[in-house]
């Protein structure tokens, strides 16, 4: 992916792109709101990744001038500020998400991802797949090679958003968002203890297990 | 607001200067009037006395009866009744006088009307009469005391025309002056206690530039509560600055560190520092999270967000995602739905599901194994009480209020893991929604009471 990163941090902008470039992005990193701006309008970018503190042209005024000029580039707000109205205010900017620092670059990393490769919406599917199993979102019956899994609607729900996002990293954090509604940080284990819990469903029974673990990161259910 | 004060206006301290200070020029004003009309009268009937004596004098010296009878039927003749009684009754013969009968009088006394058989004749109210023995019989003469009681009646028309208007006006002004000047004390009182209860947009309205004592008063106050808003303000934005420029090199720790996770090769034991390390600035990160959360509630910006919210699906959400970790920990974690709600209130969900948050973490970081922490939803009238009471050490009486201060810990908690800003993010947070937040004793354990206002009712200015 072409990725912009507009941070004016002297560590965590070269680290943000050193990571990026490993994972073999293509990345330009600017330290200015109004450089960043006239690069983005002209890079024809994947992905933005931009702190909400700049010099020059603060990160939410940014986004705000990029949509107004019918630029849908999907950004990424970095923020060393995290309070809701913060949230409410990058989202309503028009980025498409919100990270607040510090981060692990984990998170960084599976959220770009989620960003760079937004689930078309042409065409609602009936089912999803992954491998031998089956999720059918209309009878809401999830089999396994042609066994029946029985799911409380917390595991479906959080099975329906991983095989949604097949081969993608989910992060507790995008987990919490996604499939609790949680924006805030709290101090619980809910989300591994799902996981544990889809998986002695879903993948215990079986030869192969389908939902991974990404060390330091989060879950993913591998493509193929 | 004070009980009673604004009930009685006996304790206003204009109004009982006034009212003092009417009492006062009327007991004053009553004492002259009394005095000088008394004077008054003391003079009349000194006069008068000494002109009767007199009188009678005149007659006593006349020696021959006849004679007597001679001036007294020409003065009978000369002047009325009505100003001077003459009644001679002579030991022999008719009597004469400008009266038919009087009573027996020998010393000087007051003679009313009454007592004086006169026929058609007119008479006055009230004589001075005096009698005495003359030549040939005893005379009685008395002298009219029309004068002093003309001057009584002047006396009572002077009173009521001069000084009972005098009074009502004094009176009427005073008591006005006296109720804007109460109104103002009101005024001034009512602000400093808003301001004192947190409020420190409260001003004293309609402060004018006059130079009175009350004006400048409210000068001064609203000055002082700007001051006060002011250095809040200042000290509230000081601190999210702290914080703010604090999350940039700790952001550069935890990169270094991750780094040096990933990108070197560590014994066990190196990565087992290496992971504290991170898990430290990770708490680290969590208490300035709060503490700009909390400053950042405390200016009230988020309200605008606010939209009716049904506190029961955030309540069950949040017990939901603790439900496992209460299970981990051997804790009995209960939610009580009481009646069918609504339980809507004017909110943000985030803000409302982290309340909860914040109050079921406490409890099981602080109730021992075993223990339990109930959550209750219910409704109180109009309001949506939500109750969460565990078993555990509770809180001491005197420390309750000191816990909702920021990085405030008691004593036996500083080895245990926790900010210190738990409490105080839901003090901050029950305030934005204008909630009542109310820690007491559960015998044994502690119970937090948060009591939201109907949603709808609209929140406070």
């Amino acid at each position: 992916m072409k990725i912009l990163v507009i941070e004016d941090d002297k560590t965590a902008g070269p680290y943000i792109v050193e990571g990026l470039r490993e994972e073999g992005h293509s990345v330009d990193l600017l330290a200015n709101g109004q450089d960043g701006l006239i690069q983005a309008t002209v890079g024809a970018y994947d992905v933005m990744v931009v702190d909400r503190m700049l010099p020059g042209l603060d990160g939410v005024s940014l986004v705000k001038t990029l949509r107004g000029a019918k630029n849908r580039t999907p950004v990424l707000l970095l923020t060393a500020l995290g309070g809701v109205d913060d949230r409410i205010e990058g989202l309503d900017a028009g980025a498409d998400d919100y990270l607040v620092k510090p981060f692990a670059f984990g998170e960084l990393k599976a959220r770009i991802a989620a960003l760079g490769r937004r689930p078309q919406m042409a065409e609602e599917p009936t089912a999803l797949r992954a491998r031998d199993l089956e999720m059918n979102l209309l009878t809401r019956k999830v089999t396994r090679g042609g066994t029946s899994i029985d799911l409380l609607p917390r595991e479906f729900a959080l099975l329906e958003h991983l095989l949604r996002r097949k081969g993608r990293v989910q992060t507790r954090t995008m987990l919490l968002e996604a499939v609790w509604d949680i924006h805030f940080d709290p101090q619980t284990n809910v989300v591994e203890t799902h996981v544990s819990r889809l998986r002695g469903k879903v993948d215990k029974p079986f030869d192969r297990d389908l939902i991974e673990t990404v060390r330091g990161a989060g879950y993913r259910i591998d493509a193929e | 607001m004070t009980p009673g004060l604004p009930g009685n206006p006996l304790r206003s301290t204009p109004l009982r200067l006034t009212l003092i200070l009417i009492a006062i020029f009327t007991v004053s004003s009553l004492a002259i009037f009394s005095f000088s009309f008394l004077a008054v009268r003391q003079d009349f009937d000194d006069a008068l006395r000494e002109s009767v004596t007199q009188a009678l004098a005149s007659y006593q010296a006349i020696d021959e009866e006849e004679e007597l009878r001679e001036r007294l039927a020409a003065e009978v003749a000369a002047i009325p009744a009505e100003m001077t009684v003459l009644r001679f009754v002579p030991d022999a013969g008719a009597s004469v006088g400008n009266v038919d009968g009087l009573p027996d009088i020998d010393v000087l006394r007051v003679l009313s009307e009454g007592e004086i058989a006169a026929g058609t004749r007119a008479l006055s109210d009230s004589y001075l009469a005096i009698g005495g023995w003359v030549a040939g019989g005893h005379l009685v003469v008395a002298q009219t005391r029309e004068q002093v009681v003309e001057m009584g009646e002047l006396f009572l028309t002077v009173f009521l025309v001069g000084f009972l208007p005098t009074l009502a006006m004094a009176s009427a002004a005073g008591l006005a002056v006296a109720r804007r000047a109460r109104d103002r004390v009101e005024a001034i009182r009512g602000t400093l206690a808003e301001l004192t209860s947190g409020d420190l947009t409260a001003r004293v309205p309609d402060v004018t530039d006059a130079a009175d004592d009350l004006e400048q008063i409210g000068r001064a106050v609203n000055g002082m509560a700007r001051a006060q808003a002011t250095s809040t303000a200042s000290l509230r934005q000081i601190s999210a600055d702290i914080a703010h420029d604090l999350k940039t090199p700790i952001q550069r720790v935890a990169i270094q560190l991750e780094r040096l996770e990933s990108r070197t090769y560590l014994t066990a034991d190196q990565k087992g520092t290496v992971e504290a390390a991170r898990a430290e600035c990770d708490r680290i990160v969590r208490t300035f999270q709060s503490l700009l959360q909390i400053a950042q509630l405390e200016g009230g910006a988020v309200r605008d967000r606010f939209t009716p919210t049904d506190l029961r699906a955030v309540v069950s959400g949040v017990v939901d995602i603790y439900g496992p970790d209460a299970e981990a920990s051997g804790h009995d974690l209960r939610l009580d739905v009481v009646g069918a709600g609504p339980f809507d209130v004017n909110g943000d969900r985030q803000l409302l599901g982290q309340v909860l948050a914040n109050l079921i973490e406490n409890g099981l970081r602080h109730v021992p194994l075993g223990g339990r922490i109930v959550v209750t939803l219910a409704r109180e009238g109009p309001r949506a009480a939500l109750v969460v009471a565990d078993d555990g050490p509770g809180i001491p009486a005197e420390e309750r209020d000191l816990v909702l201060r920021r990085l405030y810990r008691l004593e036996r908690s500083r080895t245990t893991d926790g900010s210190g800003l738990g409490l105080s993010l839901v003090a901050a947070i029950a305030g934005l929604h204008d909630a009542t937040l109310s820690l007491g004793d559960a015998a044994p354990g502690l119970i937090v009471r948060l009591a939201f206002p109907a949603a709808g009712a609209g929140s406070k200015e």
